[in-house]
């Protein structure tokens, strides 16, 4: 098949939803290095482009201490991971975004296209799951807050609807104390998807949070995990505990081209272990 | 945009035959009007439309970087950005390195430490060697391989290009002196 579209890049959010609404068969473009592949493969059909890099509530990248951190979804991420101030508040986020694709894909991707593409590996969806963070879905109905942990819905599905654009992702402000940390294994250095990717988040009142991608259909937050470390005293001990633990929140696909399952638990379970054993290490200083 | 041939792995251009829309940018420091077509890509219209032949594509998909141009002081794969989106912005490919037919230091390096052999990944490995030199006048080993990470060159085993990027920093540095 060839792929047959036309392109419209409207400059108001309202002009955007209408557009959605008269047109099936529009494909949202934000950096295009998920969507140009597809359609390069003609895996999704497609009529319309509805480019929303002019939208202008898509173009806000702001922090506000007390309040927080606001992603529109036109947002590349390295202008995310470039702000000193946003590195300094949720470094898991920027460390996702460090490993994610090569500096050129950077320049373009979005965050919000990474978590709409929803690959189960997608890198920045494990430090939004541990740093709450909210989805603003727009429609001509009103705006929509859904909670990062109800985004993801199945393999590459969201709750976002067909009339629906994702206009930015917004994170609560951490207190003074918080710190975090993203690690992830990939087959190569940089450059490819990670077989496991897990963030971890230590709040200032020694809550430990976890999110893994790629282990399961969708991104986790291990919340019964959670409440089990919870339980415990955070020590260093608790380093070979949760190298065995993390294994049983998992699911990875038995057919990767990536890797085994086997590999992924024993790799979960070794960047659990680093994680922990890292912010406690941080925590002491 | 792109259409399988003949059910090969191998993809050309085919024209979409949607109206064409009307793009103004400017290319190496020249105003470009073109009408295009919506569905062709940013690399396809710089080779095809414009026949500047610098930006390769070797995979068309984001992985190699041959088609690597710089986009308003910004990398891009060419390959994965759509014509049309290049609306109003100031695009430099290889081809405008050079200035009146002499080669950049950068290129000259690239010749004097034997930073190429095929060739097919040099356009965009210059690219994006020009944008890290840009953003780090004095770039360390290591930025400088995370500056060219998204660049395959399937030749060379990298350590020339390392070393003419530092030749070229080096040299750079002493003229702006
Ligand atoms: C070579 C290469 C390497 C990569 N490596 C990684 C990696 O290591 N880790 C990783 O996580 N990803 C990786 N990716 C995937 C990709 O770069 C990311 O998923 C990227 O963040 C997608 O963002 P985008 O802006 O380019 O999305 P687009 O391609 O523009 O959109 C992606 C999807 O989301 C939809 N969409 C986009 N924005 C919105 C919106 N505002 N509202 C509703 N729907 C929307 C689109 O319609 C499309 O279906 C890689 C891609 C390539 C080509
Ligand atoms: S051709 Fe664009 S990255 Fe390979
Ligand atoms: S010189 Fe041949 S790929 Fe780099």
């Amino acid at each position: 098949m060839l792929s047959k579209y036309d392109y419209f890049k409207p400059d108001t959010l309202e002009k955007a939803l209408e557009y959605l609404e008269k047109n099936s068969e529009t494909r949202i473009l934000a950096g295009g290095t998920d969507l140009m592949l597809l359609l390069r493969k003609d895996a999704v059909s497609c009529e319309h482009i509805l480019d929303i890099k002019d939208i202008p509530e898509t173009k806000i990248l702001s922090y506000t201490p007390k309040v927080g951190l606001f992603i529109g979804a036109s947002i590349p991420v390295n202008r995310i991971a470039e702000d000193d101030v946003i590195r300094g508040v949720y470094p898991a986020l920027c460390q996702a975004i460090d490993g994610l694709a090569s500096f050129q894909i950077r320049n373009r991707a979005t965050l919000v296209g990474n978590i709409c593409h929803a690959s189960p590996g997608a890198d920045t969806s494990a430090p939004l799951l541990v740093y709450n963070a909210k989805v603003h879905i727009a429609s001509i109905e009103g705006v929509r807050i859904v909670d990062i942990a109800n985004f993801f819905t199945g393999v590459k599905k969201t709750t976002v609807k067909e009339n629906e654009i994702v206009i930015g992702v917004s994170l609560p402000d951490v207190e003074q104390g918080d710190n975090s940390i993203y690690l992830r294994k990939a087959r190569i250095k940089g450059h490819d998807l990670c077989n496991v990717g897990l963030a971890m988040r230590l709040t200032s009142k020694k809550e430990m949070y976890v999110a893994m991608a790629a282990v399961a259909p969708i991104p986790l937050r291990l919340t019964e995990l959670e409440k089990t470390i919870g339980t415990k005293e955070l020590t260093s001990e608790l380093g070979p505990w949760i190298q065995e633990e993390i294994k049983k929140y998992m699911d990875p696909r038995r057919n990767s081209v990536r890797s085994s399952r086997e590999y992924r638990f024993h790799i979960a379970g070794v960047l659990a272990k680093r994680g922990l054993l890292n912010l406690l290490e941080k925590e002491a200083k | 945009m792109c259409n399988q041939n003949g059910g090969n792995n191998c993809f050309e251009y085919v024209d979409s035959q949607m109206p064409r829309v009307p793009l103004q940018l400017v290319v190496n420091g020249e105003k470009v009007i073109e009408f295009v077509d919506p569905a062709m890509t940013l690399l396809n219209f710089l080779r095809i439309q414009l026949k500047l032949f610098g930006a390769k594509e070797g995979c068309g998909e984001g992985e190699c970087g041959a088609c690597t141009i710089i986009m308003d002081g910004h990398t891009v794969n060419s390959c994965l950005v759509l014509a049309v989106e290049a609306q109003d912005s100031e695009i430099t490919t290889v081809e405008g390195l050079s200035k009146n037919g002499e080669l950049s230091i950068l290129q000259q390096e690239f010749i004097n430490n034997d930073a190429l052999q095929c060739g097919f990944c040099t356009p965009g490995m210059l690219m994006s060697a020009r944008n890290l030199l840009d953003r780090h006048p004095e770039p360390t080993v290591e930025q400088i391989k995370e500056g060219i990470a998204g660049n395959f060159c399937r030749c060379t085993g990298y350590q020339s290009i390392i070393d003419a990027v530092i030749s070229a920093a080096k040299r750079e540095r002493e003229e702006l002196i």
